[in-house]
């Protein structure tokens, strides 16, 4: 193994005679989901493997899928490191943007599609629930943690299937919701 | 006052020193200009330019309540304690009118096959014996029923190639068929071909203008520039007649005929013009005033300085026609300063980049060109169809289809829905990536109300729809661009305003609008 040339020894080297060049990150640093998205980047030039170096540093290698000379392992690891940094930003910009992003996006493509054709609602199957709701997301707390001998209403069906068929106390749960 | 410092990029400016009043200023973004002025822009994309030291009184919240900086700040909604929420709202509203509705413009490639073989070709041209690159009657009428099914109450029908007079007869088949179709319909249609008009001629020309079509083309400079990089065979025709050889012959002859055509039938000179369009080669860049001398010779109002892009041909002979894109920036300066110039002599020519921005940073509306646009227009903005039926998110998608990458492929019109198209995955991954708001960089820039890239470009050079701005060759045309235009805004001659303020001025060619009657 041997350091690439401007690069922290510590954290890249690379194998050039094996055509390979490895990277160390720090996961407090770039995230997971960074690291996902910017070596995603790269399969198209080379084979990429990820492994756990440490608890908290990931490996990257990559392997040129084509011949490459020291310089051209710099290269892809300097695309990485920028490429990487993009990602780790990007995913931080777009938690904070979320409610502005997703808001466009709905009325961008929502405003694109338009309303759907008489010939697409008819083809639509509308003999399934629209959409399932397993954790009981959609219920009300009073319909979710209803006390044992309550009065069945409308949803009194729906409260057991979403807790697993067992109905508690809403105390009981409140543990559980919070840390969920 | 501190001046700022030479050894920082372009558009910093020295914080040093600065004690930053979170609660004074409402939110904003900044970039330095040349001569100690600081440019604010803020969220629904108003502007002040200031002096450094007034930059700094605002950052510090150190602005006297009785001042004329005051006043300023608080007509441009920078301050914090005047924030006019509604007023914010409305002119995001504006700026986002796109939003609303669907692809306007569908490029129709009916054919691939070319007569001109051009050096940076982004369209991987087919030679004219490739007849099965041809659009066939049928995939025609299948991509005009995807069209006419968008929620956009204007659609324009572009036909594109390859050279679409090759295959003349389906480019009047869809005229036809799609005029006839949205008699019920009722879209604002307008059509629009894009030719190199060398196998133009009287009876095309006579249809084209009886069906209102508006013609496009390729111009790259005077003659010799235009030849090298346009190739138009010699060709003897059966009848005997010789045709071709030079491209810029061809095309001058055309765009003077079709002019002239425009004149006859009444239509006003300072509205109906040929628009013809440049790509900038290596070549180009010492030639920025001979370009522009040809433009206006040849009676064209807008010339629009396209950097050449890396897709189709350009791809291989990008490296002999390809340039630092700091030397494009110094060839853009030269020829606008030399079109403003022209202009207060009185010769009304545009540069359509500077058209483009100029719209969204003075009179807050967007234009929609796709490409500079937030988010993108891939897809909900436009659609291509291959000749053989294929629907890309856009024309780049389409052409880097030909060399093999189908990231952009949406379906096939033979089994495509519009809600399938418009909705499908790449699109709204496309919208995504196309949103300045979630992209590094673009969040924190100045000019970011203005700006917009298409993914297709990061993903062609960077692998990645998403893009690294600050290694991205159209984030710095389009941020030098617009530092070259807030220059001269800062400046405030009252002269160049007025020719600024005359390019943003959009006057609608009612004429090309197949719905509404000459």
């Amino acid at each position: 193994m041997g350091e690439v040339a401007g690069m922290p020894d510590a954290q890249v080297e690379a194998e050039v005679a094996e055509g390979r060049v490895t990277l160390v990150v720090d996961e407090s640093v770039y995230p997971l989901d960074a690291v996902y998205g910017a070596t995603y980047t790269f399969i198209d030039r080379c084979y990429v493997l990820l492994d756990r170096a440490a608890p908290t540093r990931l490996r990257i290698s990559l392997t040129p899928k084509h011949d490459a000379d020291a310089d051209a392992l710099r290269a892809y690891v300097g695309e990485l490191q920028n490429e990487l940094l993009s990602c780790a930003w990007r995913s931080q910009i777009v938690r904070e943007n979320r409610a502005v992003i997703e808001a466009v996006t709905l009325r961008a493509v929502s405003g694109a599609m338009g309303p759907p054709s008489l010939d697409e609602l008819e083809d639509f199957d509308f003999s399934e629930e629209p959409f399932e709701d397993p954790l009981g997301i959609g219920l009300s707390w009073e319909e979710k943690y209803k006390k044992k001998g309550a009065a069945d209403g409308p949803s009194a069906a729906a409260a057991p299937a979403a807790d697993g068929g067992e109905e508690r106390d809403a105390d009981d749960n409140r543990d559980e919701t919070e840390s969920a | 006052m501190t001046a700022p410092s030479s050894t920082l990029p372009a558009g910093a400016f020295p914080l040093g020193g600065l004690t930053t009043d979170a609660s004074f200023p409402a939110f904003f973004r900044y970039r330095a200009l040349p001569g100690d002025r600081v440019l604010l822009t803020n969220l629904e994309g108003n502007f002040l330019v200031l002096a450094a030291d007034e930059f700094r009184a605002f950052a510090s919240g150190q602005v006297d309540p009785g001042s004329e900086l005051y006043a300023r700040l608080r007509d441009g909604n920078f301050l914090r304690a005047h924030f006019d929420t509604e007023r914010a709202a409305e002119g995001l509203r504006r700026r986002k009118r796109f939003l609303g509705y669907g692809p306007n413009l569908h490029m129709l490639v009916v054919t691939l096959r070319c007569n001109e073989t051009c050096v940076y070709c982004h369209a991987s041209r087919a030679p004219m014996e490739a007849t099965h690159t041809d659009m066939s009657r049928e995939t025609a009428e299948r991509c005009v029923d995807l069209a006419l099914s968008s929620t956009s109450p204007g659609i324009t029908l572009e036909f594109q190639g390859g050279e679409p007079l090759v295959n003349f007869d389906v480019v009047k088949h869809v005229i036809e068929y799609a005029r006839e179709k949205n008699a019920t319909i009722g879209k604002a249609l307008e059509f629009t071909m894009v030719s190199n008009l060398a196998m133009m001629d009287e009876e095309k020309l006579a249809y084209l203008m009886a069906q209102r079509v508006q013609i496009c083309t390729s111009i790259d400079g005077p003659q010799g520039l235009h030849d090298k990089q346009r190739k138009l065979p010699a060709l003897k025709l059966a009848s005997g007649e010789k045709t071709g050889g030079s491209a810029w012959e061809a095309a001058v002859h055309w765009i003077r005929r079709i002019n002239e055509a425009y004149e006859q039938q009444g239509l006003d000179p300072t509205l109906y013009r040929v628009e013809a369009l440049l790509t900038t080669t290596r070549d180009t860049l010492p030639l920025w005033k001979e370009v522009v001398d040809q433009y206006v010779d040849l009676g064209c109002r807008a010339l629009f300085l396209r950097p050449i892009d890396p897709f189709g041909f350009a791809e291989r002979t990008g490296p002999r026609l390809e340039y630092p894109r700091a030397e494009y920036l110094e060839f853009y300066r030269r020829a606008v300063d030399y079109m403003i110039e022209l202009n207060l002599q009185g010769v009304q020519v545009l540069e359509r980049y500077a058209a483009i921005f100029l719209t969204k940073i003075l009179r807050g509306e967007d234009p929609n060109f796709l490409d500079i646009r937030s988010p993108s227009g891939a897809g909900i903005g436009a659609l291509a169809y291959n000749y053989d039926g294929g629907i890309f998110t856009c024309d780049e998608g389409r052409m880097l289809h030909e060399t093999g990458d189908d990231t952009f492929l949406l379906g096939h019109v033979s089994d495509a829905t519009y809600r399938g198209v418009v909705g499908h995955e790449t699109v709204r991954a496309l919208v995504l990536a196309g949103n300045l708001d979630a992209r590094p960089d673009c969040v924190n820039c100045a000019y970011q109300p203005y700006c917009g890239v298409a993914p297709s470009h990061s993903h062609k050079t960077q692998g990645t729809i998403f893009g690294r701005m600050r290694e991205s060759s159209v984030c710095a045309v389009h941020k030098g661009i617009q530092d070259y235009l807030f220059e001269k805004i800062a400046d405030a001659d009252p002269g160049v305003m007025e020719v600024f303020e005359r390019w943003t001025t959009i006057r609608p060619r009612e004429h090309f609008i197949q719905s509404v009657d000459p």
